[in-house]
């Protein structure tokens, strides 16, 4: 008898769960976020270091509760990072094939060459009938090139401002530096980051405080002879040189002014180049140039940051932490928005998401405040980090000065 | 910039171009024997120079054994290439290895690119002192030695191609494969050993690179190999001497535009060079007036 109720009472259970499978599911429910950016060619490492990152993120917001759904129930953040290869047509497939899936929010891409024409295919005005653009979410860890979040209501971005940073780096030499009186840079002329950090940033910049522009060395990304470039640098003798290239080149430059014996007063790279990848190539060479960057382990939370970031075997740089800080971000915007992560819900919860990444004003990030600016963009804080004894050390912390 | 500083250009452009002849004598030695271009080759001698910096970054050894340990490295991965682009796939298709020799520059490339994430690599340079200084004219020291490298090991080939029974081997093999065979000689073997030869020469090139960039990244393999295939272009395929000059006027050349010109228009110039050879003198720089168009 005994055993024939407790045969029936697993019969009813079972019954039930057949019955009613949403009960269940209504209690833990998956929130996709898909990364996307390179994790093939040149820059693989930071497709890794970003996928990393947001792993990181999502172990440590599941662990604490996850996500508080908009009916109550607990959503699960699921991560899968995607390769684009760093090409635009890369790009824009993978981000195609994302939104037609139940991804409700992606994060990438790694290169600015893809999210310019990237954003170009996303609905240009939220809500725009006549726009048949894609209507989906794209919150930028990495791609820095100044101003591309205004191509497209559904684009956001969490990367520095250079063109802040480089400002208020100048400012900052002119005043603990004021016999420095002339610069020159050196830049990867088939790299639109480089282009754009010196041309639009750096040598907008630098005449402000006073600095006497001499002119500038140029090259390409796959350059290996730098001997001309490097006797321009020395026939120009400037106090200051600022190198807009990223780690390869940046590397073949700077060694190549060890050989030939050329010596200036300060050196200045380009923020993408505060990373294990410079130091990895040319850390003796490299010593003493100084980056403006977004990320430090300078305080508590960024510390625990890269720690957890390690133990998913990524490191945290200033396009990583953005990475890990975008997960944190989502979170909050889904909870306020009440996101449900259901099957029929995803459309209408991917508007919630840009609605309210669009409301934002401010973000919490590893370093403070993130203020948000009206055309999608961030502000972020920052600092100054040179290498020192092969390693990226703080110089200086504008904010605690 | 001055008449010092274009003379200047052309040293150091002579000075690296002997990396490019090295790379062009692989691509030429391929052909000559087996009338196929290897188009993983240039990716295979960088890829040999990586396999070199196992021995100081993993192992211990000295720094200095990064230099035999890419010439050998690139010889064994040479045979591999042989084994899969050449050994097995039917030589009547033309295009078959072709495209599986694009397919192994890609694969080697990626291979590269895992295992390092892309980073670039330190690499050693054969000398580190200060450069030579010749009135006006400054010479790399390091550079220097890259050369007189280069040009020891273009000797030690021509040599065994010239003063060997393999060498002859390989020559018979290149103009006559079934005379050859009819000698006596066992075709697959030469054409094995072709590869493992151009591959240490690809070694040596491989790792001449690294010492004179600094650096290793894969960034490299792409614009090399085009290198080298225009020197072969304007060396002549299947020709060595063709090889070595073109490596050094095309290195030259690149330097000179870049000096008289820009950055970006420089290989602008350096494809008209190749197409005005490719119009003019089609054979190369060394071929014979039958040779020609």
């Amino acid at each position: 008898m005994r055993k024939t109720a407790v045969l029936l009472g697993s019969a009813l259970v079972a019954a039930a769960g057949l019955a009613f499978p949403g009960m269940a599911a209504a209690e833990e429910r998956a929130v996709i976020i898909k990364g996307f950016g390179a994790k093939s060619g040149v820059v693989r490492s930071f497709g890794i270091n970003s996928e990393a990152a947001m792993r990181a993120a999502a172990d440590l917001i599941n662990s604490k509760g996850g996500v508080k759904l908009g009916d109550g129930a607990t959503g699960k953040m699921e991560v899968e990072f995607l390769d684009d290869r760093c090409t635009a047509e890369e790009g824009i497939s993978v981000v195609r094939r994302i939104a037609s899936g139940p991804a409700l929010v992606a994060i990438g891409p790694t290169c600015s060459n893809v999210a310019e024409p990237l954003f170009g295919v996303l609905q240009k005005k939220a809500g725009d009938a006549s726009d048949s653009g894609l209507q989906f979410p794209i919150f930028t860890d990495v791609a820095v090139k100044g101003g591309l979040a205004k191509i497209s209501e559904w684009a956001f971005r969490n990367v520095p401002s250079e063109a802040q940073m480089y400002n208020s780096l100048f400012e900052w030499v002119k005043q603990t530096r004021p016999e420095l009186k002339t610069i020159y840079a050196g830049v990867e002329e088939n790299f639109a980051h480089s282009r754009a950090s010196w041309y639009a940033v750096m040598k907008e910049a630098a005449p402000k405080v006073g600095l006497e522009v001499k002119g500038e060395a140029k090259w390409l990304l796959e350059d290996t002879n730098f001997s001309q470039q490097v006797r321009e640098i020395k026939a120009a003798a400037p106090d200051i040189l600022a190198i807009a290239a990223h780690p390869f080149t940046t590397c073949g430059v700077l060694k190549e002014m060890r050989r030939q014996g050329v010596k200036v007063k300060m050196l200045i790279g380009l923020t993408s180049s505060s990373s294990l990848e410079t130091l990895q190539g040319c850390a003796r060479e490299a010593e003493g140039i100084i980056i403006p960057t977004s990320f430090a382990p300078v305080t508590p939370e960024a510390e625990a940051a890269a720690k957890q970031a390690a133990r998913f075997d990524g490191s945290l740089d200033l396009h990583s932490a953005a990475a890990y800080e975008n997960m944190f971000i989502l979170k909050k915007v889904m909870e306020e928005q009440k996101v449900m992560a259901k099957p029929d819900t995803v459309q209408a919860d991917r508007e919630k998401i840009r609605k309210g990444l669009a409301g934002l004003k401010q973000t919490d990030g590893l370093l403070g405040t993130i203020k948000r600016t009206d055309d999608r963009e961030a502000i972020k804080p920052y600092l100054y980090v040179h290498a020192k004894d092969g390693k990226w050390a703080v110089l200086h912390n504008p904010l605690t000065n | 910039m001055g008449f010092v500083d274009y003379v200047q250009a052309v040293i150091d452009g002579l000075l690296f171009g002997t990396t490019y002849s090295l790379i062009g004598i692989g691509f030429t030695l391929v052909f000559g024997v087996m009338h196929k271009i290897n188009m993983s080759y240039a990716a295979a001698s960088l890829a040999g120079a990586y396999c070199g910096l196992v021995g100081p970054q993993l192992l211990g050894l000295p720094a200095w054994t990064v230099f035999p340990l890419s010439i050998i490295a690139a010889g064994a991965i040479g045979y591999f290439i042989y084994l899969t682009c050449f050994r097995f796939i039917p030589l009547a298709s033309p295009l078959a290895t072709l495209m599986s020799t694009v397919g192994m520059l890609l694969l080697l490339d990626e291979i590269v690119v895992h295992s390092t994430a892309g980073m670039p690599q330190n690499y050693p340079a054969i000398y580190d002192g200060d450069p030579v200084e010749i009135g006006s004219f400054i010479l790399r020291a390091d550079l220097l030695g890259v050369f007189l490298v280069c040009v020891a090991a273009m000797a030690v080939l021509l040599a065994l191609l010239y003063r060997t029974r393999l060498g002859l081997a390989t020559r018979a093999v290149a103009q006559q494969p079934v005379a050859a065979q009819l000698c006596g000689m066992r075709l697959q073997a030469v054409n094995g050993l072709t590869f493992v030869i151009a591959g240490l020469l690809g070694g040596v090139a491989g790792a001449m690179i690294g010492a004179s960039v600094g650096m290793l990244s894969p960034l490299i393999s792409g614009p090399i190999t085009v290198k080298g295939l225009i020197v072969t272009v304007i060396g002549g395929l299947g020709s060595i001497p063709g090889a070595i000059v073109a490596g050094l006027l095309v290195g030259a050349a690149e330097n000179l535009f870049q000096a008289l010109r820009n950055v970006t228009e420089r290989d602008i110039y350096v494809m008209l060079l190749l197409f005005v050879f490719l119009v003019l003198r089609p054979g190369g720089l060394f071929a014979t007036a039958r040779g020609r168009d």
